[in-house]
């Protein structure tokens, strides 16, 4: 029962994460419609930018909100000087559809050399505000510590920010009306382009809070060629496939059925299918759902 | 214009590659051990990269597994030469076959999907396969597996070193290779790719099964994915999840895109670029004295760099760019 109650409470944390990576590529792809590989290599830049902070301020909360400032730097850096670029150059031709796609590959390359030129190979460790403990219960350890509590805290918080800003706010209504029909929202009187910049700065710090909350929600270790952050990616990306792509709502359902499914599979199968079980849960959900869970009918081949 | 190019007959390029081989055969006679073996591992990205531009450059479909494809056919590699011993060319056929079979079944999954679908599912392939080889012991888990094709024959004489061998072998299969695969571009397969690619809808309206093509696509390219991987296992001795990282597919796409993906006209730019880069710059360094950090991280960062330069200035990479400035100056001329 407790052993139970421990993997639903360690896949929620790990979907909430999950969720917050997925929720960037989204904001992303909304916008501009590229999957931006480089996602891996902006959060963990912005994660650097948080350990920076955390030497002069011994605040992990400040420290937080200066990687989301960074991150958001960063990620509209990217798209007013490469995004702009590359779609203006490659909008035809055989290489159109891939260009994008390989073109951030070639950016997570050059950001983590870039940080490993800055900040060296080795690990430095993030120290986690709260006790990463579980509290007790006779003999058994709950895992529910309050750093976890506090992790899927700040994810419900920015997730409810940001679909009121999406649902509620003018800001909200253009980002839309420019991921829907960028003609139409020009026409309207809309600045697309500064709206799409927008859309990379809301995904760049998002982005950065996953990858924060991905190294206290760990060991609190960081390196360049860190692995967690490769696989932060991919569950981001699966988590957004399984979700549709489109939703915001939907990519966060994404990321819980990925965290959970993944922690029940490492607990109660076999902790060696670490990196094939969310292989098989992308293949299920494209064979299953290839809409995404709440995505409209026939969007896949577009 | 373009008929031009296509006009040399089949009986020509063959003594075109053969004279090529001679070529290469003569050079390998005359530079030292380093060059040679630098020169086996050009051939295995050749036909890594040529794998890459069979399946993006002309069916249109992007990859970025292929790593893990090479991976199947060093490991069936390994295992046909480990446990049956196989000959050698048995060897490389198995390691074809094997990951062709891969292919198919991928690429029945990946027929259904395009675009940034298609990327991140195989990209999760890439992560995931890698850790396969630590679930079954026969597969030699982190250490993976010993892979020796054996000593030169005696008939080649004494002096002829292994790294020598290496290369005979690479550069014969990459030289076939290349052969076949500009056959099968000029085939009914390669125009069919080529339609699909321009325009699936109306591919479809010509009578083309383009799930069908397009799982043909996925199958040959990791066939020949699966024999650069079984040249790259030759060449380090071993297999191991750590010999086919995510880094390699990577390379190779970028390999792909240096060389130009829509021909494979430019292919040995990409391979001679991915093995020069570090050597480049472990000598640079070495002049200018500069720490062990930035040796190590400099090469991913010009390599990354020379990626998204590439596809901002030469989307269709250099070749095809200079034949299209060629045709257009023909055309003026007229």
């Amino acid at each position: 029962m407790f052993e139970f109650i421990n993997t639903l409470l360690i896949g929620i944390t790990s979907g909430a994460i999950y969720s917050l990576m997925a929720l960037a590529l989204v904001l992303v792809w909304r916008s501009t419609r590229v999957v931006n590989f480089a996602q891996a290599g902006q959060a963990l830049a912005s994660t650097y930018f948080g350990f920076e902070a955390m030497k002069h301020i011994d605040n992990f909360w400040i420290a937080l909100l200066i990687a989301m400032i960074g991150g958001a730097i960063l990620a509209a850096f990217i798209e007013m000087v490469f995004m702009r670029l590359l779609l203006k150059h490659t909008s035809s031709g055989a290489i159109a559809s891939v260009a994008p796609i390989i073109a951030t590959l070639g950016l997570l390359e050059v950001i983590r050399a870039l940080i490993t030129l800055k900040w060296g190979g080795a690990d430095v460790l993030i120290k986690a505000p709260l006790s990463n403990t579980g509290f007790s219960i006779g003999t058994h350890t709950l895992v529910f510590s309050p750093m976890k509590l506090a992790i899927i805290a700040v994810v419900v918080f920015l997730l409810s920010i940001l679909s009121i800003l999406f649902q509620k706010t003018n800001i909200g209504l253009s980002l839309r009306a420019s991921a829907f029909s960028p003609e139409l929202a020009r026409l309207a009187g809309i600045r697309v382009d500064l709206v799409r910049t927008f859309g990379w700065a809301l995904s760049g710090a998002t982005g950065a809070v996953a990858g924060m909350l991905l190294v206290v929600n760990g060991n609190g270790s960081l390196s360049p060629a860190s692995i967690e952050f490769s696989l932060l990616l991919i569950s981001g990306f699966i988590a957004a496939v399984v979700g549709g792509l489109d939703s915001l709502l939907g990519t966060v359902i994404g990321g819980m059925i990925l965290g959970l499914s993944t922690a029940f599979v490492l607990m109660y199968i076999s902790d060696s299918l670490f990196f094939i079980a969310p292989f098989i849960i992308l293949l299920l959900a494209l064979i299953i759902r290839p809409q995404g869970i709440l995505g409209k009918k026939g969007g896949r081949r577009a | 214009m373009r008929k031009i190019n296509n006009k040399i007959s089949n009986k020509t390029r063959i003594v075109i590659f053969l004279l090529l081989g001679f070529v290469i055969f003569l050079i390998s006679n005359r530079v030292d051990e380093l060059r040679v073996y630098q020169g086996a591992s050009v051939a295995v990205y050749v036909v890594g990269i040529a794998s890459i531009i069979l399946l993006t450059g002309y069916s249109g479909q992007v990859s970025l597994g292929q790593g893990a494809l090479l991976g199947v056919g060093g490991y069936a590699a390994a295992l046909a030469r480990n446990h049956w011993h196989a000959s050698v060319p048995l060897t490389f056929a198995i390691a074809i076959l094997a990951a062709a079979a891969a292919g198919a079944l991928l690429g029945m999954a990946a027929a259904r999907l395009s675009g940034p679908y298609l990327a991140g599912t195989t990209l999760a392939l890439a992560v995931g396969l890698p850790s396969l080889a630590n679930q079954f012991s026969i597969l030699g888990g982190e250490q993976g597996l010993f892979f020796d094709v054996g000593a030169p024959p005696q008939s080649l004489g004494a002096d002829f070193t292994q790294y020598k061998w290496f290369f005979w072998i690479a550069a014969l299969a990459t030289l076939i290779v290349i052969f076949w695969l500009q056959n099968v571009m000029r085939s009914r397969y390669g125009r069919t790719w080529k339609a699909i690619r321009g325009s699936d809808v109306a591919a479809e309206l010509a009578g083309i099964n383009i799930a069908r093509s397009k799982v043909l696509a996925f199958t040959l390219s990791a066939g020949v994915a699966g024999l650069a991987g079984a040249l790259l296992a030759m060449t380090i001795g071993t297999v191991s999840p750590s010999a086919f990282p995510l880094a390699l597919s990577f390379s190779l796409l970028t390999g792909a895109v240096l060389s130009g993906v829509t021909t494979l006209g430019g292919v040995i730019l990409g391979a001679v670029t991915l093995v020069a880069i570090p050597e480049i710059v472990a000598s640079v360094v070495d002049r200018l004295g500069a720490s062990e950090g930035v040796a190590t991280n400099l090469p991913s960062l010009l390599v990354g760099a020379l990626l998204i330069l590439t596809v901002i200035v030469l989307p269709n990479g250099p070749v095809e760019q200079f034949r299209s400035k060629q045709r257009a100056k023909v055309k003026k001329s007229h």
